[in-house]
Parts: C-alpha cells; sequence; structure tokens
C-alpha cells in the first residue's frame, strides 16, 4: 500500500517538474534559431519551426509534448539536426553515471572511514587531521580542485591523462574532483552521528558482555551511526549529478552534463525538457530507494505514520 | 627441485631480456629509418553540429568537412581558389553562364565516381525549404534560386543542371566577379545523390558517409572525437601526406592547454590568457591574423547616436592599442576601418591600399562631442548604456571603453551585459544604443565583411541604412574587371567610414600553439589550420 501510495506521488512530482520547466524554458528570452551568421529567411524558419511544434500556440505544444513523454519519446533536438533526445540521453547517461557512481563509492567509502576513524580517536592527533581534510574538502570547490589533480597527476608527475574519457585511467582524475566534498560532509555527518552512537548505552552493554572492538564498532555502532549517512544519500545524488556538469566540462567526458548545459545556452528545448524530466525521475527514484533502505537497516523505522502513537 | 625451478625460471628472464632488447634495438633502428605515422590529434573544442555540408554554418562543423569534401574550387596551400573536382570551366561572354567539366577520375570515398548530377542534386538541396539549410542564401546569385528557396519557385527553375554525368553548367541572375571564390565554401561541395536519397541520415554517424576530399570519415564518437583517414580514391592523394586526423572535443581552455603540454593534443588555438604572456617567446607560439572585426555598433535610431559627429567622437576617444596590448595580447591589430587585413587585390592588400578612416584624437573628439550636441540642441548627453554579451574579455574591454570615455571626453556610461541568445534577441529589437558585435568573413573577400551593413541584411541591426553604400555593393558584386571592382568596394567603405553607424575597435587575431614535430601546417586567415599537406617530422 505505501509502495503504490508513493509510486503515485512520485509520477506526480515528475509530471509538475517537467510541467514548471516547460513553463520556466518558454518565459525566457531568446530564440533557439537565432544566430549572428545565418539568414534563415521567414519561410524556410517556418518549416523549421513547425518540425519541433514551434508554430502551435502554447497549450497545444505543452499538451503535444505530454503525450510524446507517456511514451518515452522526447523528441528531436533543434541543435543536432540527426540526433534525437532519447539518442543523446543513451550516449550520454552511460558515461555520466560512471563518473557519478564512482565518485559516489569513493565518497562514501572514504567519508564512512574518515568518519569513524575521527569518532573513534575523538579530540586525538587523527580526529583532528581527519577534520582538518574535511574542511579542505568543503571549502574547496571542484572547479579548483580539479585543474590542481591535472597540473600535478598529469602534467608533472605524468601519472595520468589529462583529460577526455576512454580508459579507466581517464575516470580517476574526475571521480576523485567530484568525491571530495561530498566526502567531506559525509565524513562529518559520520563522526558526530558515531560520537553519539558510542555513548549510547547498549554500546556499555555491548562492552559488558566482553563483545571484541571490531564487533562492537560494526555491528552496533555503523549500523546505528550510518541512518544520518543514508538520509543524506538522496541529496548527495543531487549534488553528485549537478557536480558531474563542472567536471565534464573540465575533463572534457562526453557525458549528459555537458549537453544539458549546452542545451539550456542553445535554448534547445526538446533536450532542456528531456534531460530535466530524466534526471528528475533518476532523483525520485534514488529517494524512493533510500527510504526503502531505512526500513531495511532499522526495522523500528515504520514508513508510514500510525495514528495514534 | 624448488632451485633447478629457480635457475630455470632465471635463465628464462635472462634470455627474454636479451630478445627483447635486441628487437628494441632493431625497433629503433627501424624507427630512424622508415616512416613515422603521419597522424596528428587536433581540439575541436566542441562537437561539430553537423557534417552535412548543407547544414554545417559553424568553423569547427567547416574545420572537419573542409578535410573530407572537394567542390568544383579549393583552396591551395595559400589559401587562393583553384579548380578542385573540377578540370576545367568555361565562362560565357556576359559572364553569367559557367560550364564546369567534373574530372574523370574524381571518385567517392567508397569508388564511384562523382557525376555532376551530385553536385546539381547537392546545390538544390540545399535550396530546398525542407531542408532548412542556414547559408542557402549564398546561392541566391544563381536564377531561380531565391525563390526557389523562399518557396515562390521549383527546383527546376534553379540555374544549376547537369548536362551530362560529368558537364554542369551554372546561370546567374548577373556576373560575379569573386564566383571562384565562393565556389570554395563547402555549402556548395557536392553529396552522393543515391546515398542521400536512400538514407536522410547519412550524415549522424561514420558507417555510411561519404565524401569525395582528401580524406574519409573512420571515427564519430560524438561529443568525444572525430577520426579521419586518407582517402586512397582521392585523385590527388599524392599531394596528402597526414594520413590520420584526429579531433579531440575540450572545451575548457585550461584543460586543453594542458593537454598540449603533455603532448596529448599537437596543436592549439586560442589559448587562456593567463598562459600567453609565458608562451610568447615560445617557437612552438604563432599569432595568426583572423578575418574579421571586433566593434561596437550604433543604433542610428536612437539618441544620442543619430548624430553623426557625436558617433564619430565617441570613435575617437577610444585607445585601441592600450586594448590589444593589455586586454586581448594576442596580436591584434587596432581597427580605423572595416574590412579586415588579408584580404589580396591586385593592388596589394585591401586594408593597406585603403589606409585608416580616421584617427584617434582626444582634442578633435572633445571638438565633435560639443558640435553634435549643439546641432542636437542638448546642453547635457542623454544617457548612454554599452551591452555586450556575457564573456570575459568582452567585460574587460567594455570596462576599459567605459573609462576611455570618462578620461577622455568626460561622459560617463553604463555597462550591461546579456547572455548570448538573450543579447541577439535585445540587439535584434534594437533595444540598445551601442552594443558589442563581432563580424567574420566566411570567406576572404571584403564583399562578405561589407555585406554587413547593407539596408537589408538580417545583421545590420544598426538601422543605419544608405542607397549609395547599397548601390556601390550592388554594382561591385557583377563588375567582371577585378581591379575596378576593388575600386567600387573602396568607394562603398569610404562611404560607410564617413556615416560611422559603428566604432571599429581592432582586428582579430588567432593564437597557436604548434607541436614542432610537425611541418608544413596551412594557417587560412579565416578558418582553422589546413592539414592536408602537414608532415610529422619526428616522434
Amino acid at each position: 500500500m505505501y509502495i503504490v501510495k508513493r509510486l503515485l506521488t512520485m509520477i506526480v512530482t515528475i509530471w509538475l517538474i517537467a510541467t514548471l520547466t516547460f513553463i520556466i524554458m518558454k518565459s525566457i528570452p531568446g530564440d533557439p534559431f537565432a544566430s549572428d551568421a545565418n539568414v534563415l529567411p521567414e519561410e524556410v524558419l517556418q518549416n523549421i519551426r513547425a518540425k519541433y511544434n514551434l508554430d502551435k500556440p502554447l497549450p497545444v505544444q505543452y499538451v503535444l509534448y505530454m503525450k510524446n513523454l507517456l511514451t518515452f519519446d522526447l523528441g528531436p533536438s533543434i541543435q543536432s539536426e540527426t540526433r534525437d533526445v532519447n539518442t543523446l540521453i543513451a550516449d550520454g547517461f552511460p558515461v555520466s553515471a560512471v563518473l557519478g557512481l564512482q565518485s559516489l563509492v569513493i565518497a562514501l567509502l572514504f567519508g564512512i572511514l574518515l568518519g569513524i576513524i575521527a569518532a573513534l580517536n575523538h579530540n586525538r592527533l587523527l580526529d583532528r587531521l581527519a577534520m582538518f581534510l574535511a574542511i579542505i574538502g568543503i571549502s574547496v570547490p571542484s572547479f579548483i580542485l580539479a585543474p590542481l589533480l591535472i597540473k600535478y597527476f598529469a602534467v608533472e608527475w605524468k601519472l595520468l591523462p589529462v583529460a577526455s574519457w576512454g580508459t579507466w585511467a581517464h575516470s580517476i582524475l574526475p571521480s576523485i574532483a567530484l568525491a571530495t566534498t561530498p566526502m567531506a560532509v559525509i565524513a562529518r555527518f559520520m563522526r558526530s552521528s558515531m560520537l553519539e552512537v558510542m555513548q549510547q548505552n547498549y554500546i556499555k552493554t555491548a562492552e559488558a558482555k566482553g563483545l571484541s572492538p571490531a564487533t562492537i564498532v560494526i555491528k552496533h555502532g555503523i549500523r546505528n551511526a550510518i541512518l544520518p549517512v543514508i538520509t543524506f544519500i538522496g541529496p548527495l545524488f543531487a549534488v553528485l549529478i549537478t557536480g558531474t556538469f563542472v567536471i565534464e566540462k573540465i575533463f572534457a567526458i562526453p557525458g549528459l552534463g555537458k549537453y544539458f548545459v549546452d542545451s539550456i545556452f542553445n535554448r534547445d528545448y526538446p533536450v532542456i525538457l528531456g534531460t530535466t524530466v530524466f534526471f528528475s525521475t533518476i532523483l525520485v527514484i534514488t529517494l524512493f530507494l533510500v527510504d526503502i533502505s531505512y526500513r531495511l537497516i532499522d526495522p523500528r523505522i515504520k514508513l508510514t505514520s500510525n495514528k495514534g502513537d | 627441485m624448488k632451485k633447478a625451478f629457480a635457475s630455470i625460471f632465471a635463465l628464462l628472464l635472462l634470455v627474454s631480456a636479451v630478445l627483447t632488447g635486441c628487437g628494441s634495438k632493431e625497433n629503433a633502428e627501424d624507427g630512424a629509418a622508415k616512416n613515422i605515422k603521419q597522424e596528428i590529434t587536433l581540439n575541436a573544442m566542441s562537437e561539430p553540429p553537423s557534417l552535412d555540408p548543407a547544414i554545417a554554418s559553424d568553423t569547427t562543423s567547416g574545420w572537419v568537412i573542409d578535410h573530407l569534401f572537394e567542390g568544383l574550387y579549393t583552396k591551395n596551400q595559400k589559401g587562393e581558389p583553384v579548380l578542385g573536382a573540377a578540370s576545367d570551366v568555361k565562362v560565357s561572354e556576359d559572364g553569367k553562364t559557367y560550364t564546369f567539366t567534373i574530372r574523370d577520375d574524381a571518385k567517392w570515398s567508397d569508388g564511384d565516381p562523382v557525376t555532376a548530377q551530385d553536385f546539381e542534386y547537392a546545390w538544390k538541396r540545399v535550396l530546398d525549404p525542407k531542408t532548412g539549410s542556414p547559408f542557402a542564401f549564398y546561392m541566391y546569385y544563381i536564377k531561380g534560386a531565391e525563390e526557389y528557396n523562399k518557396g515562390k519557385g521549383s527546383a527546376d527553375q534553379v540555374g544549376v543542371k547537369a548536362l551530362d554525368d560529368k558537364t554542369l553548367q551554372v546561370e546567374l541572375k548577373s556576373p560575379l566577379g569573386y564566383f571562384d571564390k565562393l565556389l570554395t565554401m563547402w555549402t556548395f561541395y557536392p553529396v552522393k545523390k543515391s546515398l542521400v536519397e536512400s538514407n536522410p541520415k547519412w550524415a549522424a554517424e561514420a558507417k555510411g558517409y561519404v565524401s569525395n576530399g582528401a580524406y574519409r570519415l573512420t571515427e564519430w564518437k560524438h561529443n568525444s572525437e572525430v577520426v579521419i583517414e586518407k582517402n586512397q580514391h582521392y585523385w590527388n592523394k599524392d599531394t596528402i601526406n597526414m594520413e590520420k586526423v584526429t579531433w579531440k572535443m575540450v572545451n575548457d581552455a585550461t584543460t586543453y592547454y594542458q593537454m598540449y603540454k603533455t603532448g596529448e593534443l599537437d596543436l592549439i588555438a586560442t589559448l587562456p590568457t593567463d598562459a600567453i604572456e609565458q608562451e610568447k617567446n615560445n617557437k612552438e607560439y604563432k599569432v595568426v591574423p583572423y578575418f574579421g572585426t571586433y566593434m561596437f555598433m550604433f543604433n542610428v535610431d536612437k539618441e544620442p547616436f543619430n548624430n553623426a559627429k557625436i558617433r564619430r567622437a565617441f570613435a575617437m576617444a577610444i585607445d585601441r592599442k592600450a586594448i590589444v596590448e593589455n586586454i586581448t595580447k594576442s596580436g591584434e591589430k587596432p581597427a580605423y576601418a572595416f574590412v579586415p587585413y588579408g584580404a589580396n587585390t591586385p593592388d596589394g592588400d585591401f586594408r593597406e591600399v585603403g589606409g585608416a578612416y580616421f584617427e584617434e584624437n582626444v582634442k578633435e573628439a572633445k571638438k565633435l562631442l560639443q558640435e553634435g550636441m549643439k546641432e542636437e540642441g542638448w546642453s547635457k548627453l542623454p544617457e548612454v548604456t554599452l551591452i555586450y554579451n556575457t564573456a570575459e574579455n568582452h567585460k574587460k574591454i567594455a570596462e576599459a571603453v567605459q573609462e576611455m570615455l570618462k578620461r577622455n571626453l568626460g561622459v560617463k556610461i553604463k555597462l550591461a551585459n546579456q547572455e548570448w541568445k538573450t543579447y541577439l534577441e535585445t540587439t535584434d529589437q534594437s533595444n540598445f544604443q551601442l552594443a558589442r558585435m563581432g563580424w567574420v568573413g566566411i570567406f576572404v573577400d571584403p564583399t562578405v565583411i561589407l555585406d554587413f551593413y547593407l539596408g537589408d541584411s538580417p545583421n545590420n541591426r544598426t538601422n543605419w541604412v544608405n542607397k549609395q553604400f547599397d548601390d556601390l555593393m550592388a554594382q561591385a558584386k557583377v563588375e567582371q574587371d577585378d581591379k575596378k571592382r576593388y575600386e567600387l568596394l573602396h568607394e562603398a567603405e569610404k562611404v560607410l567610414m564617413t556615416d560611422m553607424p559603428f566604432i571599429p575597435v581592432y582586428f582579430y587575431s588567432q593564437n597557436y600553439l604548434t607541436s614542432p614535430k610537425f611541418k608544413g601546417i596551412v594557417y587560412p586567415v579565416n578558418r582553422y589550420p589546413d592539414v592536408r599537406w602537414a608532415k610529422k617530422i619526428a616522434e
């Protein structure tokens, strides 16, 4: 029952986002066909506009677009004559996904590790070191870190390629650049969460029971402390997705982020709508999965509120 | 047992080391004596929007297309138009009818012969209103072309006909002095009729893509790279050295600069400004004039720029040398006219012959400003806003100009910037007083530059319309005598600069870093580098 209600909410959310984007997109000035170089006679322009339904009144355009959306047809791209939006997404998304997932793994793994180390060494050297790294990660934006990484790892020490995509080596620097800020945030979350958990009575009970420190930390400590981090995964996904735009530009990675940003400057309406809907869908699904995982990690959490509780 | 194993293993290691040592020594000697792989990696900076000659309207697409195709005329190493796919041309007495003979050995990259029908089909396809070609207007000199493109005529009435497989006849509305130059434009390239008719998406991927030039398209990883390789069916293939050209697509200036430094790119253009200082004295650094002009357009319908003296005053009060030396730093030349350097005429370079039409003079400028204001009856100059499209360099130049006008003319102007598409709309609607614009000649002839200010040119957003200018330009277009044609163009420029509906700032320049491993790269003044005759001389 919960799942059904949730799915409906998701669909309504995506529909709302698509509608809002449509309205905003059509309100800003600028014509996709305006250019300083070419001269399209009015008659030819009319033909082209018709191809994208741009000659019809706005409400009609909206209905037509929503209709196509139901069949997952995101339409033709204005900028690219021969490739439609579905193709653009199919080409670009796998690349962005690899980049995003790799960064997610790095951020989670090292963030959690760093947070645990800090918490277990509270106020000692390792804690201060870990938190110092975290501050740097949060303060230095990815577009400053990226060129620095390139300068040292690629140009000076020649360990990795500077940019572009192809081999696994190409994905290392971009993933690190993208993961640094999220990793720092996760580290701080994990640390404060762990600190709080380790003070709890049940930890003292476990110690009294004679369990090994490792078992205590892993089975009882982390499992409880990790909830705030899981909560963060939702927004983290959003951060990673938007972060890829900058990273993809700097590292010349052929991902979806670049198409998205370019399409806005070009007023490529179908691509703008298509990628927005696509990203929103991913985000909404991720949030749903995160909520489900709460239940799995902590059986005490009820996903619905019971009246009278 | 273990010992025996170990010693056998050690022996094997030793033997393999010796063998590879011998092997690599041989290879090293081979490398020196035999051929160096003729491959070059360039940077396209972004995905080419289209590799269809009928649709392409930007220089990135043009860069790739110019290596893949060949028109009736092509450019030689000096950038001059010479016969390419055509072996012969005959022009009628009245200059209106051209008869081209297509080369016997002109072939498509799949081995089929290039025919006159391919040319006829390609040109009519450009003019077909359904194709939506942004550069169809370049063909309007042909009889019936404009009518067909605007939906008022039929394809049969267009003056391009294949008389037989190897003969193409073109009928112009009037004689055209620079028709040969025009024919080097990619819009006039042939496409394989049978291929395009059967597959409208023929230009979307490398598979199935057919062209008739020095190279063929072998790989297109969208948004990532384009690879082309020597076309073995090209009639002139023996003059082509470079076997393989790869374009990466790196947009970030700092990134592609780093990639040049690590050798991942062999040639880059438009260095990041902070790198220019360091690389200025590098042998690999090169500056080439670019056939375009950076200017500020006046809106002659809006106060105060409806007054010619005030316009002139503003133009004379700007220190152009300061701008090109401190802001753009790429060897740009200050502009005191409209047509840039680089257009050769029988009397010499057009710009050098034409000279400057005004000079910077603060005292004169102040005087003109006062006279202009008096003429209009203003005691105070109406407020002026300068707009530009958002970009780092435009901002710096606008701020410098603001400071110069304050200091030299005592006029305080405001600045405003807009994102590109919004900016185009704003200037289109004449919603400005002073607006930045750039104009590059798509082929190297003063006509293409001066056409910008024709009364009916959609690019002319200044509202300046001058019948004398339009008439002179029209006369120049049909003038068959070269010398007389350029005289008319000089006269037209004189009319333009007397009224000065814009402030010329500087003529563009392009900077490059090229790996010393390559020789023979050609740097045209209005295109990216041509690598057909380039040779790699070291690994």
